[in-house]
């Protein structure tokens, strides 16, 4: 590598970081007004026209706020635990593409370095929670690494599934093959499936019991404050962007609807800008479904989630890698793969309707007469 | 699944109406008939004097002791134009110990003093808002004006008509 390329790589990751950090003041923003809507609420409105400096206020007030440390917290364990939690979350943005060229490294195994780096937050959480010497950190923690590790599979045999099916794992290479139909049509399956792991990996709201404020008031978070506490919030939702954006590469065709129109420009510049565009609209349109859901459903229990990652998530997962590899061993044309991702989807869905609907068990109870009972033997 | 999406729908349409809430200082909530305030005496128009006599039942059924009362001899009833015998002299409330929980109202027998609609009187020091009978009765005859306030009595006459 010479030192222009070394330039040039240090100019990349530092306009990187400093995207998603836009990025990620925005999406709190974003958030908190579209929360605000659905609870027929204004959002925030001081801070500047419609309230949008908000989160930079909010920013300023978290890094200039003490740094605390509890005394007996385990102090390396207790320093490096956030550290590791936002380097990972950045460094799969590495791999990401916006558009053909947009990317910092276009990898052959792009896909699998993200689902890589992804998990290893999980290491950091658990750090988090045991360095804090708070046992609703530990609990937080400890949640954390289950909710995470098996929300893993689901997540990890959807993208195999995806690059059985388009032998690739580069990002850029799906996204072409996505060109004539997207991937929600092919695979609808692997689309819900994705989505929802995807959510119980970020740890967003269906699914946040590690950081439950209700419960074990923030979980690994409780003992952090200011800056830390800030990057924490920082790496959640840099993570979130880029499950949405994984969505909108791996299922929802990318870049790859505008194709005609960046044609018709011509240009390189003006086709990427447009390739672009298209890209970071369909990524926010995804976060916006991420946070209406967040507005919409409350908590799971630690036991329901975990009912719904082994009983439910991990089998249908098993299913939709199977359907998947036969319909390539078979090279069966792509829309008998639609029709049976979506029999699968609805034999699931009317099932566990019905398993809601039904009436519970009656539940009685049996009174033996002590003098019965001797009689009887 | 379905009971999902139902929810989900359901939250959509919900964010489609408009909020409920006002950016308070710069934007008010239209003033509610029932919005309860702090109370206030009122005023008897026909008499030109104010309803309250000064019997100190308030005074002596309030939680918080905001009140103080005194009553003198009515100078109208000598001259024959009311019918109350005493009439209030003195009346103050202590405006930052009141919690407006309405039992002076309740108990009062001679409709003198009702919740009013006002609400932002709070000052920084501790007993920094007290009122005197004239503030009193003069924010109660506005209260009376705004929401068409009328005496028992009348209430009682219209309603069997």
């Amino acid at each position: 590598m010479t030192i222009a390329e070394f330039g040039l790589l240090n100019l990349w990751v530092s306009g990187l970081l400093l995207v998603l950090s836009v990025v990620v003041l925005s999406l709190i923003y974003l958030e908190r007004k579209v929360l605000g809507r659905l609870q027929m609420r204004l959002g925030p409105m001081r801070v500047g026209p419609y309230g949008t400096l908000q989160t930079i206020a909010d920013a300023i007030k978290l890094i200039t706020k003490e740094d605390i440390q509890p005394e007996w917290a385990d102090k390396r364990v207790y320093w490096v635990a956030p550290v590791l939690v936002f380097i990972p979350a950045f460094m799969v943005w590495i791999a990401i593409p916006f558009s053909s060229r947009v990317v910092v490294q276009d990898l052959d195994l792009g896909l699998f370095y993200v689902m890589a780096f992804l998990v290893l937050s999980i290491v950091g959480l658990v750090m988090a929670g045991w360095g804090s010497a708070n046992k609703y950190a530990v609990i937080g923690g400890l949640r954390a690494a289950g909710q995470l590790v098996s929300y893993e599979i689901p997540v990890i045999m959807v993208v195999a599934g995806i690059a059985i099916f388009t032998q690739s794992l580069n990002l850029s290479y799906i996204v072409d093959q996505q060109s004539s139909v997207p991937f929600i049509i092919v695979l609808p399956l692997g689309l819900f499936l994705f989505f929802v792991a995807g959510l119980a990996e970020l740890g967003r709201t269906p699914f946040d019991i590690y950081e439950a404020e209700s419960e074990v008031v923030g979980g690994p978070f409780v003992e952090y404050s200011g800056a830390h506490w800030a990057v924490f919030f920082l790496a959640e939702y840099v993570s979130t962007f880029a499950i949405a954006a994984l969505t909108a590469l791996l299922f929802l065709g990318g870049w790859g609807w505008s194709a005609s129109i960046q044609d018709w420009v011509g240009h390189p510049v003006g086709s990427e800008a447009i390739a672009f565009f298209e890209m970071f609209i369909k990524t926010y349109l995804v976060v916006l479904v991420i946070f209406w859901i967040r507005g919409t459903f409350p908590r799971f229990r630690i036991d329901q989630l975990m009912a719904l990652g082994w009983k439910v998530m991990v089998p249908l997962s098993f299913v939709f890698v199977l359907l998947v590899a036969f319909a390539t061993f078979y090279a069966w044309p792509w829309w008998v793969l639609s029709i049976t991702n979506v029999l699968v989807l609805g034999i699931m869905g009317w099932y566990y309707y019905k398993r809601m609907h039904q009436d519970p068990a009656p539940f009685s109870i049996v009174l033996h007469s002590a003098r019965k009972v001797r009689d009887a033997r | 699944m379905l009971g999902n999406l139902k929810g989900m729908l359901m939250t959509f349409l919900t964010s489609l109406r408009a909020p409920v809430t006002a950016q308070y200082p710069d934007a008010r909530m239209p003033v509610e008939q029932r919005r309860m305030g702090f109370p206030m005496l009122l005023w008897d128009d026909n008499i030109v004097e104010p309803y309250c006599t000064g019997c100190m039942v308030c005074v002596r059924e309030c939680p918080t002791q905001c009140m103080s009362a005194t009553m003198k001899d009515n100078p109208k009833h000598a001259e024959g134009v009311s019918h109350r015998r005493k009439i209030i002299d003195v009346f103050e409330i202590n405006i930052g110990r009141c919690i407006l929980c309405g039992i002076c109202v309740d108990v009062c027998n001679f409709d003198a003093i009702e919740m009013s609609y006002e609400t932002e009187l709070s000052t920084r020091t501790r007993n920094g808002r007290r009122m005197m009978l004239g503030e009193l009765l003069e924010r109660g005859s506005n209260w009376q004006e705004q929401s068409g306030w009328m005496p028992t009595s009348q209430r009682n006459q219209e309603a069997e008509e």
